[in-house]
C-alpha cells in the first residue's frame, strides 16, 4: 500500500512540475500564436487563436528581412567565437584556479573589470581602435569584438570549474615530468567538457542575441547577424504586431534549434562526470 | 641556453597562460574604461574637441537627486532578480534532481526563454503587460481576478516587479542548469549515506546537499548580479525608465545621457561610479561567498 | 609589333569595359531613418529614380532608425567613415555642426531662397546651412469618428470647452475618451497649449531668462490638464505609463479610445485598419483654431568629408524639385518646406489644414532648437509623475523642467 501511495504521490508531483515547467512558455505560446494573425484580426481582438493559419507574415517578413544570410553569418561567428573563448578562457583560468597570489588576484580583478563594464562604455574608443586596425564591417571585427565580449565570463567560469577538480591527476602528471602546458592540455582540457557545454551556450545566446556590437561594427547587410536583420526590419517605433511577432519567431527559432544539440551535449558531459 | 630560459620561466610560466587573454582584455576592456575615466573630467559630446571641466560632472551627479534615484532603482532591481531567480532556480533544481524522468525534458523547457533576445522578449512581455489589450490581464479577469488587472507597465507600484519577473523569467533556466550541475557533482555516496541513515528528502537537502552547492551558488550569484546590474535593454524597450523613472536604472541613465543627449562626458563619469559600484559588489560577494566555501 | 596592338586594343577593350562598369561609377552611401517598410516616406521608389535621372551615380541607401543614428554615426563620422548624405534633424545638426563634421550646402543653394520663411531661420546657421529640409509633418488629434458619432459629438472639438462636452459624451457612451500618455501625447497637448498661452513665445524658455516656475501660462495649462481629468477625458493613473509607441496606437486602432494626440506619420499605418473612420485634428486649445504642432521632422545633410561632394548635393537638390518631393509628402501626409510647395495631405488632414490656414501654427521647439533635446524627456517624466499624483503642486512639475534647461 505504502510504495502505491508514494508512486501516486510523485507522479502527481512530476506532473506538476510540468505542468508549472509549461505554463513557463505561455508567452511563447502567445509570441508564436500572434504571428499567424493579420494586423487586421489583432487590432480586432488581441488575444484570440489566429482564425486560419495566416502565413503572409511570415512572406513578408522572410521577403524583407535577408534571414538565411543572416543566419549564416550569426552561426559562423557564434562557432569561431565559442572555440576562442573556449581555449583563451580555459587557458586563462588553470592558473587562477591552481594558484593565490597577488598576481592571480590582479588578474582576477582585471577579468572582473571586463564582465563588469558596461558595453555601451566602451563602445566610441573600441571603434576607433577597430577603424585604426582596418576591422570595421569584416567577420573578423567582429569575432574578435565577440571575443572579448565573452572572454570575462569565460574566465571566471573555468576558473570555478577547475577549482573544483581535484589536484591529484595533475600532480600524478607532473611527477612524469609533464610541463604546464602538457598539463593543461592533456589532463585539465579533456575533464573541461560539461563546463565548454555550458559556456558555449552563454556564448551562443549573447553573439546571437546581442545588437549593439554588430549593429555598430557591420554596415553591409550581407554581414549582418540574425538580431541586426530583425531589429533594422521591425525598428524601434512605433512596433507593427504583424511584423514583430513573425520576426520575432524567425530570429528565435534557430536559436531553439541550436539549443536542442548543445542541450544534449551538456546532459552527456553531466553523466559522464557523474559515472566517474 | 634554451634550457637555461627554461629554468628561469619555470616558476612563472603557468602564468603566461593568462597573457592571450589579458591582452584581449586590455584592449577592450581596460584601455576604453582608461579613455572613459579620462572624459569624465570633460564635457565632450562624442563629435568634436572635449573641454576640461574638472569634478563638474562628479558633483552634478551627486547634487542632482535623479542620479542617486537611479542608483537605488539599480539596486531595487538588482537585489529582486538575484533573489528570485536564485530561489527559484534552486527550488526547480531541487526537484528536478529528484525527479530524473522528467528531468531533462524540464530543463529544456526552462532554458528557453533565454533563448531570445532581450529585445524579443520586451516586446513580447510589453504586449503582455498592456492594460487594455494585454494577455496578463485577459487572463487574471478569465480567472476571476479582475480586480488585480492594472497597467503593469504603468503604474511605478509595479512596473520594477514587472521588469524584474520578466528579467527572472528569462534567465531562471540558467540558475538551474548551473545548480542541477551542481547537484550532478555531488558524490553520489554522499547520498545514498543520506538515504541510508533514514533522512528525509528535506533533511537531505538541507543538510547534505545545500552546503555542497555553495561553488554553484557563488557562480549563480555572481553572474546574475553582474549581469543584472548592467542590463539595460528590458527597460529600455518596456518603459523607456518610466513611469516618472520608476524604472530608470543607472545603466539606462547612463544610455539616454549618451545617445539621447550626446552628453559623453556626464555619461563616462556616470559609467565610472557605475563600475565603481559593480566592481565593489562583486568583490565583496567573491570574498563573502568564497569564505562561506571554505567554510564548509 | 602585332602584338603590341592586341596588347593595346586589349587595353582599350578593359578600358571601356571596366571604365564604365567601375571607375566612373559613383557610389552613395545614405542613410535614413525612413524607407524602411513601416514608414517607407516614398524613398525606395525616389532612389530608383535619382538612379535613372544619374545612371552615373548608384545609392547604397541603409535605414538606421533614429534611436539608433544617435549610437551608429557619431563614431563613423569621427572615424572618418561617415555616410555621403545622412537623414538629420536640428538637434543632430547642431552637434554634428559644431564638430565639423557637415559639409556647408550653402546659402547659394538653389533651394535655399524658397524655404518656409518662418523656417529659414532655424535651419541657418551664421552664415551656412547644413539640412535641406524635406518635410514638415503634423502633429494632432486623431480622432475616431464612428466612436463620435455613436456618443452623439456632431463636430470634432478644437477647444478645450467642445473637448470636456466631447469627453463627457463619450465617457456617458461608455467610450474612453482620450489616449493622454504621460509620455509624449500628454506633452503634446501641455507644450501646445502653454506656448499658446505664452503668446507663441517658446525661445525665452530655453534659456536662462525664463523659467517655467511661477509661470503663467505652463502652470494654468496644467490646471486644465485637472479640468480634463474631472471632465472624464482620462483615467489619469491608467494613462501615466501607456507606451505610446506601441500600446497605445494599438489600443487606437483597436477602437479603445475616441482621440488620441500624436503624429500624422501615422496616418498611413491607421489607414490600412479596413473599419477604422478616423481623422487628424488639431490639438484643442483656448483658441477656436486649436493647435496645429508643426514638426519640422527631417532634412538631408552632407558628411563634410564625404569624397562626392557634387553627387551628394545633387542628390539633396533631387529631393527640393517639387515633383519628387511630393512623392515623399504623400507617403508622409506631410507639408512641404518650401514656399508654395503642396503638401501631402488628403481627407483625413482636412482639420489639420484648416487650422494651419487659420493660424493655428505653433512650431514644435525642439525641432528648431528653442528647447534644448534632453527637455523633452524631462518634460515626458514629470508630466508622467503629474498623472500619477495631480495633487502635486505646477512649480514641482515645472522646476523639473527648469533643472533641465539649466543642465543642458
Amino acid at each position: 500500500m505504502r510504495p502505491m501511495i508514494r508512486r501516486v504521490v510523485s507522479i502527481f508531483g512530476q506532473a506538476s512540475v510540468v505542468v508549472v515547467t509549461l505554463a513557463m512558455l505561455a508567452p511563447v505560446f502567445y509570441m508564436i500564436m500572434m504571428s499567424f494573425r493579420t494586423s487586421a484580426e489583432i487590432a480586432e481582438e488581441p488575444l484570440a487563436m489566429p482564425q486560419a493559419l495566416y502565413l503572409g507574415n511570415y512572406a513578408n517578413a522572410l521577403e524583407n528581412m535577408n534571414y538565411w544570410q543572416g543566419v549564416l553569418n550569426s552561426l559562423g561567428i557564434t562557432l569561431t567565437v565559442t572555440v576562442l573563448v573556449a581555449l583563451l578562457g580555459s587557458m586563462a583560468a588553470y592558473p587562477l584556479a591552481r594558484r593565490t597570489n597577488r598576481f592571480t588576484r590582479g588578474v582576477i580583478l582585471i577579468v572582473a573589470l571586463g564582465l563588469a563594464t558596461p558595453p555601451f562604455v566602451t563602445i566610441t574608443p573600441i571603434y576607433v581602435i577597430f577603424r585604426n586596425l582596418g576591422l570595421l564591417d569584416s567577420y573578423p571585427g567582429i569575432v574578435i569584438a565577440f571575443t572579448a565580449l565573452n572572454l570575462p565570463l569565460a574566465v571566471f567560469f573555468y576558473t570555478s570549474f577547475i577549482s573544483a577538480i581535484p589536484k591529484e591527476l595533475e600532480e600524478a602528471a607532473r611527477l612524469d615530468n609533464c610541463g604546464d602546458w602538457q598539463v593543461y592540455w592533456y589532463i585539465v582540457r579533456p575533464l573541461l567538457g560539461p563546463a565548454t557545454a555550458t559556456l558555449s551556450l552563454f556564448v551562443t545566446l549573447m553573439v546571437w542575441n546581442d545588437f549593439t556590437y554588430p549593429l555598430l561594427l557591420l554596415s553591409s547587410p550581407e554581414k549582418f547577424t540574425v538580431m541586426i536583420s530583425v531589429y533594422r526590419f521591425v525598428g524601434n517605433l512605433n512596433i507593427q504586431p504583424d511584423m514583430l511577432f513573425p520576426a520575432a519567431v524567425l530570429g528565435s527559432a534557430p536559436l531553439l534549434v541550436l539549443f536542442m544539440i548543445f542541450q544534449r551535449r551538456i546532459v552527456s558531459g553531466v553523466t559522464a562526470g557523474a559515472v566517474k | 641556453m634554451p634550457e637555461a630560459w627554461g629554468r628561469v620561466l619555470q616558476p612563472i610560466r603557468i602564468y603566461l597562460f593568462t597573457v592571450p587573454a589579458l591582452l584581449v582584455i586590455g584592449a577592450f576592456f581596460v584601455y576604453p574604461i582608461l579613455l572613459s575615466v579620462n572624459l569624465s573630467f570633460t564635457n565632450f559630446t562624442g563629435v568634436g574637441v572635449a573641454n576640461y571641466i574638472g569634478w563638474a560632472n562628479y558633483e552634478r551627479f551627486l547634487s542632482r537627486s535623479r542620479y542617486l534615484n537611479s542608483v537605488g532603482v539599480t539596486i531595487k532591481f538588482t537585489f529582486l532578480v538575484v533573489v528570485f531567480q536564485t530561489l527559484i532556480g534552486l527550488v526547480f533544481a531541487a526537484l528536478l534532481h529528484r525527479m530524473p524522468a522528467i528531468r531533462n525534458f524540464c530543463r529544456a523547457v526552462l532554458f528557453t526563454p533565454a533563448m531570445m533576445s532581450f529585445v524579443i522578449v520586451g516586446y513580447v512581455w510589453q504586449f503582455i503587460y498592456a492594460p487594455y489589450t494585454g494577455g496578463l490581464n485577459a487572463f487574471l479577469s478569465a480567472i476571476g481576478l479582475e480586480s488585480l488587472a492594472r497597467g503593469w507597465l504603468g503604474d511605478p507600484s509595479t512596473a520594477l516587479f514587472a521588469i524584474a519577473a520578466t528579467h527572472v523569467w528569462m534567465f531562471v533556466g540558467y540558475t538551474t542548469a548551473i545548480f542541477l550541475v551542481g547537484f550532478a557533482n555531488i558524490p553520489s555516496d554522499i547520498e545514498e549515506a543520506g538515504r541510508l541513515d533514514g533522512a528525509s528528502s528535506w533533511q537531505r537537502f538541507r543538510y547534505l546537499e545545500l552546503p555542497l552547492l555553495a561553488p554553484s551558488f557563488t557562480v549563480n550569484i555572481i553572474l546574475s548580479t553582474v549581469g543584472t546590474l548592467k542590463t539595460f535593454e528590458l527597460p529600455f524597450i518596456m518603459t523607456r525608465g518610466g513611469p516618472d523613472r520608476a524604472t530608470n536604472t543607472l545603466s539606462l541613465e547612463i544610455v539616454n545621457n549618451l545617445f539621447g543627449s550626446y552628453k559623453f562626458g556626464f555619461a563616462s563619469a556616470l559609467s565610472i561610479v557605475m563600475l565603481l559600484i559593480v566592481v565593489a559588489v562583486a568583490i565583496v560577494q567573491n570574498i563573502y561567498l568564497k569564505r562561506r566555501e571554505d567554510n564548509q | 609589333m602585332k602584338s603590341l596592338k592586341i596588347g593595346l586594343a586589349g587595353a582599350v577593350l578593359t578600358a571601356t569595359l571596366c571604365g564604365t562598369a567601375y571607375a566612373d561609377k559613383i557610389v552613395l552611401d545614405v542613410t535614413a531613418w525612413k524607407g524602411n517598410e513601416a514608414e517607407p516616406a516614398g524613398l525606395p521608389e525616389l532612389i530608383e529614380k535619382f538612379e535613372a535621372e544619374n545612371p552615373e551615380i548608384d545609392v547604397e541607401f541603409s535605414y538606421i532608425s533614429r534611436l539608433d543614428t544617435d549610437v551608429v554615426l557619431p563614431p563613423r563620422l569621427q572615424g572618418n567613415n561617415a555616410p555621403d548624405v545622412m537623414m538629420t534633424d536640428m538637434p543632430l545638426v547642431k552637434i554634428w555642426s559644431e564638430a565639423g563634421l557637415l559639409a556647408d550646402l550653402g546659402k547659394d543653394s538653389p533651394w535655399y531662397g524658397n524655404i518656409e520663411p518662418a523656417l529659414q531661420p532655424s535651419v541657418t546657421a551664421g552664415e551656412a546651412v547644413y539640412i535641406m529640409p524635406l518635410e514638415v509633418i503634423g502633429m494632432g488629434n486623431f480622432v475616431n469618428l464612428s466612436l463620435l458619432k455613436q456618443a452623439g459629438v456632431e463636430d470634432i472639438p478644437t477647444t478645450l470647452d467642445g473637448l470636456k462636452d466631447a469627453c463627457g459624451k463619450l465617457a456617458d457612451a461608455g467610450i474612453k475618451p482620450l489616449v493622454f500618455t504621460g509620455s509624449f501625447s500628454a506633452p503634446l497637448f501641455v507644450i501646445a497649449n502653454g506656448i499658446e498661452r505664452a503668446e507663441g513665445q517658446a525661445a525665452p524658455y530655453g534659456s536662462p531668462d525664463k523659467t517655467f516656475a511661477g509661470d503663467a501660462a505652463f502652470g494654468s495649462v496644467l490646471d486644465t490638464v485637472r479640468e480634463l481629468i474631472d471632465a472624464r477625458c482620462l483615467d489619469p493613473k491608467g494613462q501615466a505609463g501607456l507606451d505610446p509607441w506601441s500600446t497605445a496606437l494599438t489600443a487606437f486602432k483597436s477602437g479603445d479610445f475616441a482621440m488620441m494626440p500624436q503624429g500624422a506619420w501615422n496616418i498611413a499605418d491607421f489607414s490600412s485598419v479596413a473599419d477604422l473612420d478616423f481623422a487628424f485634428a488639431p490639438i484643442p486649445s483656448g483658441k477656436d483654431t486649436g493647435v496645429a504642432l508643426d514638426l519640422f521632422g527631417i532634412g538631408w545633410s552632407v558628411s563634410a568629408n564625404s569624397q562626392h561632394q557634387e553627387a551628394a548635393r545633387k542628390f539633396v537638390s533631387f529631393f527640393s524639385e517639387e515633383e519628387n518631393l511630393q512623392i515623399m509628402l504623400d507617403a508622409e501626409s506631410a507639408y512641404s518646406p518650401f514656399v508654395g510647395g503642396q503638401s501631402g495631405t488628403s481627407d483625413v488632414t482636412k482639420p489639420y489644414d484648416a487650422s494651419r490656414a487659420e493660424g493655428g501654427v505653433i512650431m514644435y521647439p525642439f525641432a528648431v532648437l528653442d528647447w534644448p533635446k534632453p527637455l523633452e524627456k524631462e518634460i515626458w517624466d514629470s508630466l508622467t509623475g503629474f498623472l500619477l499624483n495631480t495633487d502635486r503642486s505646477n512649480d514641482e512639475v515645472l522646476e523639473r523642467w527648469d533643472e533641465a534647461v539649466e543642465d543642458s
